[in-house]
C-alpha cells in the first residue's frame, strides 16, 4: 500500500465518521434575539404575531 | 468541541454544494451535480470529499430535478448513486441517517428508470422513534430530515409530520426564538406542506425573516427556497 493509498483510506474512514455525525447532528445551542432583531421582524409584516409574542413564562424553581 | 480537519472540510464542501443548489433553484438554470465538485490539489481526495458532501446533503442534492420533474444527466446520477453506495448507514446508525439514505435511494429510483425493480419498495424504515416524541425533539428530527418534505412524499415520517402540525409550528417558533435559523428553515419547509398550521404563525413572513437572518448559511437559503417554491406550487 502506497503512502497515498494509506492517506486516502484514512481520510475515507474519518469521513465516514464525520458523515454519520453530520447526519445526526445535536441541536444547536440556542441564544435569543435582541431587541433590534425583534424590530426587524416587526418591520417585515404584522402577521407574525406568535413570533413576536413574549416568551412563555418559565416555571419558577423550588 | 473543536471540529476535526476533515469535518471542517466536509462542512465547507456541503456549503459549496448547497450554494450551487440555491443558485440553480433561484435562477431556474440546469443544475449539474457532477459539475459542482469543488476543485482541489488532490483530485481523489476532492472527489471523496464531494461524495461525502452529497451524502450529507442527501436527496436534496437532486432537488432541482425533483422540483422540475426534469431528468438528471447520466454523470450526475452516477455521482449521486456513488454517494448512496459509498455511505450506507452503518450498524447501529441513527434513524436520521437510515431515513436520509432511504430518501436518497428513493430519489435515485425516481430519477433513474433503469433501476426500477432493483430496490425493494417496501423497505421503508420504521418511525417508532418519533412515537410520542416531545414537540421539541420531533421538530429537531423532522428538521434534520427536511429532504423528505416533498409534496408527493408519503412515508412514515411524513405521516407523523402531517399528524402534528401544531407541534411543528411550535417547533418553528422555538427555533426562531433560539436563533437556530437552519432548524427554523427546515421546520418551515415541512410546515408549507401541512394542513392545520395556525394562521397566526405568520409562516410566510417568518420564512422571509429566517432567510434574512440566516443569509450567511447556504443551507438555510436552500431550505427557505425549497419551501417557497413548494408553497408557490412548483411541480414536484
Amino acid at each position: 500500500m502506497s503512502a497515498t493509498e494509506f492517506r486516502l483510506d484514512d481520510l475515507t474512514e474519518v469521513q465516514g465518521i464525520d458523515v454519520e455525525a453530520a447526519l445526526d447532528p445535536v441541536e444547536a445551542d440556542g441564544y435569543y434575539r435582541d431587541s433590534r432583531q425583534c424590530a426587524a421582524l416587526a418591520l417585515t409584516g404584522s402577521s407574525s404575531n406568535i413570533l413576536l409574542s413574549p416568551p412563555t413564562p418559565r416555571p419558577k424553581k423550588g | 468541541m473543536e471540529k476535526s480537519g476533515t469535518s471542517t472540510r466536509l462542512a465547507g464542501a456541503v456549503q459549496g454544494l448547497t450554494s450551487e443548489l440555491v443558485s440553480a433553484l433561484r435562477s431556474g438554470d440546469p443544475f449539474r451535480l457532477a459539475g459542482s465538485v469543488a476543485e482541489g490539489d488532490d483530485p481523489e481526495v476532492t472527489a471523496g470529499l464531494a461524495l461525502a458532501a452529497v451524502r450529507v446533503v442527501g436527496a436534496d442534492a437532486v432537488l432541482p430535478s425533483a422540483l422540475r420533474n426534469a431528468p438528471c444527466e447520466s454523470d450526475d446520477l452516477s455521482m449521486f448513486s456513488k454517494a448512496v453506495h459509498a455511505y450506507p448507514p452503518p450498524a447501529g446508525a441513527s434513524p436520521t441517517s437510515v431515513w436520509s439514505h432511504w430518501a436518497m435511494r428513493r430519489a435515485l429510483l425516481r430519477l433513474d428508470a433503469s433501476l426500477d425493480g432493483d430496490w425493494d419498495h417496501d423497505a421503508e424504515p420504521g418511525a417508532a422513534w418519533l412515537d410520542d416524541a416531545p414537540w421539541q425533539f420531533l421538530t429537531h428530527q423532522l428538521a434534520v430530515l427536511a429532504p423528505l418534505a416533498l409534496p408527493d412524499e408519503d412515508c412514515a415520517v411524513a405521516r407523523v409530520a402531517r399528524g402534528r402540525p401544531v407541534d411543528v409550528s411550535r417547533g418553528f417558533v422555538r427555533a426562531v426564538r433560539r436563533r437556530d435559523w437552519l432548524q427554523a428553515a427546515e421546520a418551515g419547509r415541512w410546515l408549507v406542506l401541512l394542513d392545520g398550521v395556525p394562521e397566526t404563525l405568520g409562516l410566510v413572513t417568518g420564512l422571509e425573516f429566517v432567510a434574512q437572518m440566516g443569509r450567511d448559511d447556504a443551507r438555510v437559503a436552500l431550505q427557505v427556497q425549497a419551501a417557497q417554491l413548494m408553497r408557490a406550487g412548483v411541480r414536484v
